[in-house]
């Protein structure tokens, strides 16, 4: 470790030491009744927990599709944007960059709204699922074209001197050494993708999030519920950061990618 | 679109207002929380600096949206804030200050801890060597990755008009859209976005190029 972080010597980790006095935090606010016990109780009731649980696997279904939907279409879009001629070219640059430019959010209200005003009836978790596709193939078509494009110039010339079609160039030169080097930037975006699965909410999907607010409605206790709520998130989403942390470790720097404008595309040194 | 435009644009105009007041009082704040945080997590004792993680682990790991509805009830509940706007720059600048503390960490630690040392050892003393030495090598690598901060900052500003009852840009387009059942006034809305990031990622695009070429 070169940082300036390792000029001294820590003995006990201070995360640790903070997460034990978070606690000892906590237990003292229950036990002098500063935090309310009652409306904690209702997370020790079975009911909660099968009220809660079918809202989780709706998130991991609507993020799970809509994962799968924006590798296939990311996929496309960053092969069509490196292999296709001028015209189309230039369209795929600017669908994806105006894309990538808009707000999750909008995006999803105008797969729910305007299917409806014009009469196509579609369910709350398909436009959910739609849009999160739109805006998630566009980022990953990003992290794909990085991808490919960080493998040396020479190599795709060798194996196609090699008598190696372009596809089999492709499949077999550039892919299986492009995906060791994307999969740090897809796991971010994984997390990110879990995280917006919450915006599905706002259009009446209930998910984790809409059944949470039925939950604390019911009980009157908002702030326990949707301290709770991310917990959940965090149990999540912090594993999977830690493995996209490791991956990143594993690539020598120059080989890491970044995508412009995503937060969490942030190289973090150390 | 035009039309539709026209006839809503005071009100279209005032929801713009509060996204670029939510945008640029979240980006100032964020960026001082994210600046006072790396430092504690680089230069704190071992209790601070290990809250200082927590604080980046858990705010990066979980959705906005929660974290919206939780300050906003619980502000109000406190009395610490008088408006959801308030509520809602608070909300958007704890969270974005979580990324900006790893930026600003990272780029602290891209300068090489020696020459802090040499410096202490020329006679500076350490506010004086991360003033003139760190600081300024730091901000040339922190600036790009900021930038990417703050068109995702932008983005995320949509989420307290709909966690809290603030009107933004997107919630008066949401209203529109429910008045006039036409989704071009969701149309109008995404082109005031473009406005505010598309300018902001070519901008980063471009120090980004810049700074490939000084390095």
């Amino acid at each position: 470790m070169t940082g300036m972080a390792a000029v001294r010597r820590r003995v006990v980790s201070p995360t640790l030491a903070a997460v034990l006095v978070l606690a000892v935090a906590a237990a003292l606010g229950f036990l002098t009744g500063v935090l309310p016990a009652e409306k904690w109780r209702p997370f020790l009731y079975l009911s909660t927990w099968t009220y809660l649980a079918p809202g989780l696997l709706t998130t991991v279904l609507i993020g799970g599709s809509a994962l799968v939907g924006s590798i296939v279409i990311g996929l496309g879009l960053a092969f069509a944007r490196i292999g296709l001629p001028g015209i189309v070219r230039w369209l795929i640059v600017t669908w994806v960059e105006l894309v990538r430019a808009t707000p999750i959010l909008a995006i999803l209200l105008i797969t729910y709204l305007a299917p409806r005003r014009l009469g196509v009836d579609i369910t709350f978790i398909q436009a959910a699922i739609v849009g999160l596709t739109i805006y998630n193939s566009a980022v990953l078509a990003e992290i794909f074209r990085a991808g490919i494009l960080s493998i040396a110039r020479g190599e795709i010339e060798a194996a196609r001197s090699l008598g190696l079609s372009a596809v089999q160039t492709m499949r077999h030169v550039i892919l299986p050494q492009a995906i060791g080097r994307m999969m740090p930037a897809i796991v971010s975006q994984l997390i990110t993708l879990n995280k917006d699965t919450t915006l599905a909410s706002v259009i009446s999907v209930r998910e984790l999030l809409g059944l949470g607010r039925s939950f604390w409605n019911f009980y009157g206790n908002l702030l326990e519920t949707s301290l709770v709520l991310l917990l959940i998130f965090f149990a999540i989403n912090y594993p999977l950061s830690l493995v996209s942390r490791r991956l990143e470790a594993r690539q020598p720097k120059e080989e890491r990618i970044t995508v412009l404008g995503e937060e969490d595309q942030v190289k973090v040194a150390a | 679109m035009i039309e539709l435009f026209a006839e809503n644009a005071d009100f279209y105009l005032s929801g713009f207002r509060n996204t670029l007041l939510l945008f640029a009082a979240a980006l100032t704040l964020s960026v001082a929380l994210g600046t006072v945080m790396a430092a504690f997590r680089v230069w704190g004792p071992a209790l601070v600096s290990g809250l200082a993680t927590i604080y980046v682990e858990f705010f990066r790991s979980t959705p906005l949206l929660i974290q919206l509805i939780f300050y906003g009830t619980f502000l109000a509940q406190a009395g610490l804030v008088r408006s959801p706007m308030q509520a809602g720059i608070i909300g958007l600048s704890i969270y974005t200050g979580a990324f900006v503390t790893e930026v600003v960490r990272s780029g602290i630690l891209s300068v090489d801890a020696r020459q802090l040392e040499t410096a202490r050892s020329l006679g500076l003393t350490q506010v004086q060597a991360l003033r003139h030495v760190v600081m300024p090598q730091a901000v040339r690598t922190v600036i790009p990755p900021l930038g990417n901060v703050a068109i995702a900052l932008a983005k995320n500003t949509t989420l307290v008009g709909a966690a809290l009852a603030a009107e933004d840009l997107l919630k008066v387009g949401q209203i529109i859209e429910s008045r006039t059942f036409d989704p071009n006034a969701l149309t109008v809305v995404v082109l005031g976005y473009l406005a505010i990031t598309l300018p902001l990622a070519w901008t980063v695009g471009r120090l980004e190029r810049r700074m490939a070429f000084a390095r």
